[in-house]
């Protein structure tokens, strides 16, 4: 018995994962589990491996994941090939007993660096390659309990069973996996029904299929070995969970924050953000949220400052390559002042980089792109919960400082799923900032910040030239400083009033400081939860305006200061020593594009203190 | 009375200029159809013709070299009941700024785009255009262009375009009439305006153009095949200029919105209430009921 579960299940893209994700997750919510997964995946359709490697906990909402796994659950020979070194001593592994002889080279698409270390290692530890020998190493000399499907003959009588054909049969592998899974976990077939009939709604002989599968597999699993990971004592108190990814609870946050024009153009992993408001576009009473597919970024950050120049709360969502072509546009609403929002899922660069693949590379990028000075709100999330309040204060402060807001995140916020508490949404606020009420409006008059006219109310002009009050192109010096000041006093206002732009977590007096943002967080907490030293986190929520004087203060405070981040050297460093002359000496960096696990920033955190100044994290196939 | 549509600002383009032509035709067609100055709005892009919307008493937004368009689209699609005119030049709009020019087309938003076309870059000196003949050599050019030249109204024909026409800048009234139908069609209208760059096109004058425009006359424009309207339009000894192609059966894309979005007619992005004394609309229950598919109840 157990509180929480490391797991990872794998397969072939386009295979039924997901599927089996959704359902799992429900099964485990609806059980009163907190489940976190993240996902990971090639630029690919379908064939090429990918996995979601989760953390099911009895006791809280997991904030992170481990390395280590205590369950690997195979859809194919590729998953147990590419993961078999995650297993933890006495795992549990599901795999399909069909490909007991395959090898790793009769699998085309596993990546020959990865062939070359599998080979190495079999060597190494003198088998033969087959995945049979490979269960038996597992077995003996890892303590791995093997569940030993045959997936082919489950997925016969079942095609016998409903009178289904085999290729539709094939396509049930899914919840052989969930079977198992369920059986080994000791879920209630009530929660899992659930979670099926959830994903097959109105699909009822489909859903009535997988459940009768499911409970099969379950009841041969259970028989065989009992439910040794039944997680025990689900302690949630909500009755309620919302099961998101990244992607739909800032979706859910823009239309909760009265955004009522998306633009965008596809790229991965922004566009599912899209795709999921485009769901729920429609409201019964109050309207609807127009999202718009454009021709490129160009468009789509153009189109975004159009619409927003008839006050229509607007915001596009990209990702590193898309912002690159959207900076000209951002520039136009900064000489402009107009109130935008760009959600920014950063991904591996640069260039078309690690698409699939995570990292926190882009601050810079956010940061400074642009020629020219203008006021930019930076704001960074570090979970589900910070990313849904910041999507919705994004619009705030855009309109309230009448300038552009960078929404910054990445590709492991994006695309994890997570049960988190349902938001409260009454009560949150929405500030139009200044808005026009008078005769002879000029557009730019007074200021810093002018009162704002919407296209549709009143005559008005705008232009990406430096401008006079009125917005008519104008080169004279002294108009230029005035407008220039006027913008960028701005910022300096928006310093002055907003709040919790870098937050400490930890003991008053720590002697060792991790710096970071964005996703590196719930390890980060996770981690400094178990070390035996003191730790203090300084969590950055915004860039710009810089926190200075608060990082300042927590920085001097620290004898040992150290940034985590995904990049090859971390940006936050760079941004901390610009802003406060403070130098960050040690770094723990992961730039491979996965995850940062709670077990191995642990061991890098001790290297640290024991004297390391770089660690360079590795973990994750 | 009827308004006057001109700015207090010094109109700065070289004497001669055709866009002289074009933006009294503006004040004119604008006077004639009484366009409400603030439901109006005037986008343009960069380099000369990016001027305009500072010499025209309606809403204004000069935007970036190329994206006129897309800034206009933004703005139509999040509040339809304004009138939204583009004005560009030929490299703006198809240099630059070809992928939105074909895009909207694609989408028959009920915009007017006037192409100034002068077939050369003026502000930056005279380089060529997209619409400058191969084998031309301009005064401000070293060599001539080797690149072929772009028909405008061929590519907004196969575009989707659904009104489209050609003008000259210094005949004011033809002018004046085909800008008052470009904004009269619902739907993407295209306008080509041809016009001399008196400082740095020294073949494509006033009088060249003069010897060569031919005016449209009996043709009819609707119920034809967009093919033929390319073939009438092509520019060969002669230049025939007007209304080549009118489509009104095509649905604009505020009506395709309008059929998914049915809320979008009445309650368009721009006229909806999106907060109740500074707090969101949303309650609790809309946010549950709306998003109920990610909520997940606890199984007693």
């Amino acid at each position: 018995m157990t509180e929480k579960l490391n797991m990872i299940l794998g397969g072939a893209q386009g295979s039924g994962l997901e599927t089996t994700i959704q359902i799992l997750s429900t099964a485990f919510a609806s059980s009163g589990n907190g489940f976190l997964a993240d996902r990971e995946y090639f630029s690919n359709i379908k064939g090429r491996h990918s996995y979601a490697h989760a953390k099911i906990s009895a006791e809280d909402i997991p904030r992170s994941i481990d390395s280590k796994i205590g369950l690997l659950g195979c859809m194919d020979a590729e998953t147990l090939f590419t993961h078999f070194e995650d297993l933890v001593d006495g795992g549990y592994l599901i795999y399909d007993t069909s490909t007991e002889d395959k090898t790793q080279d009769s699998i085309k698409s596993i990546e020959d660096p990865l062939r070359e270390r599998l080979e190495e290692r079999f060597n190494e530890i003198g088998i033969d390659g087959t995945i049979s020998s490979l269960v038996e190493y597992l077995k003996e000399e890892k303590n791995v309990e093997v569940i030993e499907l045959d997936y082919p003959s489950i997925l016969e009588d079942i095609q016998k069973e409903f009178d289904i054909s085999s290729s539709q049969a094939s396509r049930y592998v899914s919840s052989i996996l969930i079977g198992a899974v369920t059986g080994l976990m000791g879920l209630e077939k009530e929660q899992v029904d659930k979670g099926i009939e959830r994903k097959f709604e109105g699909k009822e002989k489909i859903a009535k299929q997988n459940i009768f599968l499911v409970e099969k597999v379950n009841e041969m699993v259970r028989e065989e070995h009992g439910s040794p990971l039944k997680l025990e004592g689900a302690k949630l108190d909500e009755d309620e969970l919302l099961m998101v990814n990244g992607n739909e609870i800032i979706g859910m946050g823009k239309i909760t924050g009265g955004m009522r024009f998306q633009s965008y153009y596809p790229i991965t992993p922004a566009a599912d953000e899209s795709f999921f408001i485009e769901q729920h576009a429609s409201f019964e009473d109050e309207g609807s949220v127009l999202v718009f597919q454009t021709e490129d970024e160009l468009a789509a950050i153009t189109s975004c400052i159009g619409a927003a120049l008839t006050g229509t709360r607007s915001a596009t969502a990209t990702s590193g390559p898309g912002f690159a072509l959207m900076v000209e546009g951002l520039g136009w609403a900064g000489i402009n002042e107009v109130p935008i929002v760009i959600t920014y899922y950063q991904r591996g660069g640069p260039s078309t980089g690690q698409p699939t693949r995570g990292s926190q590379d882009d601050l810079m990028n956010v940061l400074y792109s642009s020629h020219g000075n203008f006021p930019r709100i930076v704001l960074v999330s570090g979970d589900h919960e910070e990313a849904f309040d910041d999507a919705v204060k994004a619009f705030n402060l855009a309109e309230k400082y009448q300038t552009p807001v960078i929404h910054l995140m990445d590709k492991f916020l994006a695309n994890i799923v997570k049960t988190i508490p349902v938001p409260e949404i009454e009560g949150k606020k929405i500030d139009r900032g200044k808005l026009f009420d008078r005769k002879d409006y000029k557009r730019f008059a007074d200021g810093p910040i002018s009162e704002r006219g919407f296209l549709g109310s009143e005559v008005m002009w705008y232009t990406g030239s430096e401008h006079d009050a009125e917005g008519n192109v104008s080169e004279d010096p002294e108009n230029r400083i005035r407008m220039h000041e006027k913008r960028m006093k701005k910022l300096k206002i928006a310093g002055e009033e907003m709040d919790d732009r870098a937050i400490y977590f930890g003991p008053e007096e720590a002697e060792n400081l991790i710096v970071g943002w964005g996703s590196v967080k719930g390890a980060i907490l996770d981690a400094i939860d178990e070390m035996k030293e003191d730790f203090g986190y300084l969590h950055f929520r915004c860039f710009s305006p810089f926190p200075a004087k608060k990082v300042s203060s927590i920085l001097e405070k620290s004898e040992v200061v150290i940034a985590v981040e995904h990049s090859y050297s971390p940006r936050v460093s760079e941004v901390v020593s610009l802003k406060t002359g403070y130098q960050i000496e040690k770094e723990v960096v992961k730039f491979t594009g996965r995850p940062i696990y709670r077990d191995e920033l642990i061991d890098s955190l001790v290297n640290i203190i024991e004297g390391s100044d770089r660690e360079v994290l590795k973990h994750g196939p | 009375m009827a308004r006057d549509y001109g700015t207090e600002n010094w109109i700065d383009w070289c004497p001669g200029c055709g866009n002289f032509g074009i933006v009294s035709s503006v004040y004119r067609a604008f006077s004639e159809l009484e366009v409400e100055p603030e439901n109006t709005v005037v986008v343009s892009g960069i380099g000369c013709s990016g001027k305009m919307p500072h010499f025209i008493d309606v809403n204004g937004v000069h935007t970036l070299h190329g994206r006129a368009i897309p800034f206009a689209t933004g703005i139509k699609m999040a509040d339809p009941k304004l009138k939204v005119v583009v004005n560009g030049g030929d490299g703006d709009l198809l240099g630059i700024g070809a992928g939105h020019f074909v895009a909207l087309g694609r989408r028959n938003l009920d915009v007017l785009v006037m192409m100034h076309d002068n077939r050369v870059y003026g502000l930056t000196k005279g380089q060529a255009s997209p619409t400058l003949p191969r084998d031309t050599k301009t005064k401000a050019l070293n060599t001539p262009s080797i690149q072929d030249a772009v028909e405008p109204l061929a590519l907004a024909l196969t575009s989707g375009y659904t009104h489209v026409a050609r003008s000259f800048a210094m005949d004011s009234d033809h002018l004046k009439e085909s800008i008052k139908d470009g904004m009269e069609h619902e739907g993407a209208a295209f306008l080509n305006i041809l016009q001399p760059c008196v400082t740095y096109n020294d073949i494509h004058t006033s009088e060249y153009f003069n010897e060569r425009i031919d005016k449209l006359e009996d043709w009819d424009p609707e119920d034809i095949d967009p093919t033929e309207a390319m073939d009438r339009s092509r520019i060969d000894e002669e230049i025939p200029i007007g209304l080549f192609y009118r489509d009104t059966e095509t649905p604009t894309f505020e009506e395709r919105i309008a059929e998914q979005l049915p809320s979008y007619q009445e309650k368009a992005p721009a006229e909806q209430d999106i907060e109740k004394n500074g707090k969101t609309i949303l309650d609790q229950e809309t946010f549950r009921s709306k998003f109920k598919g990610n909520l997940i109840r606890k199984e007693k």
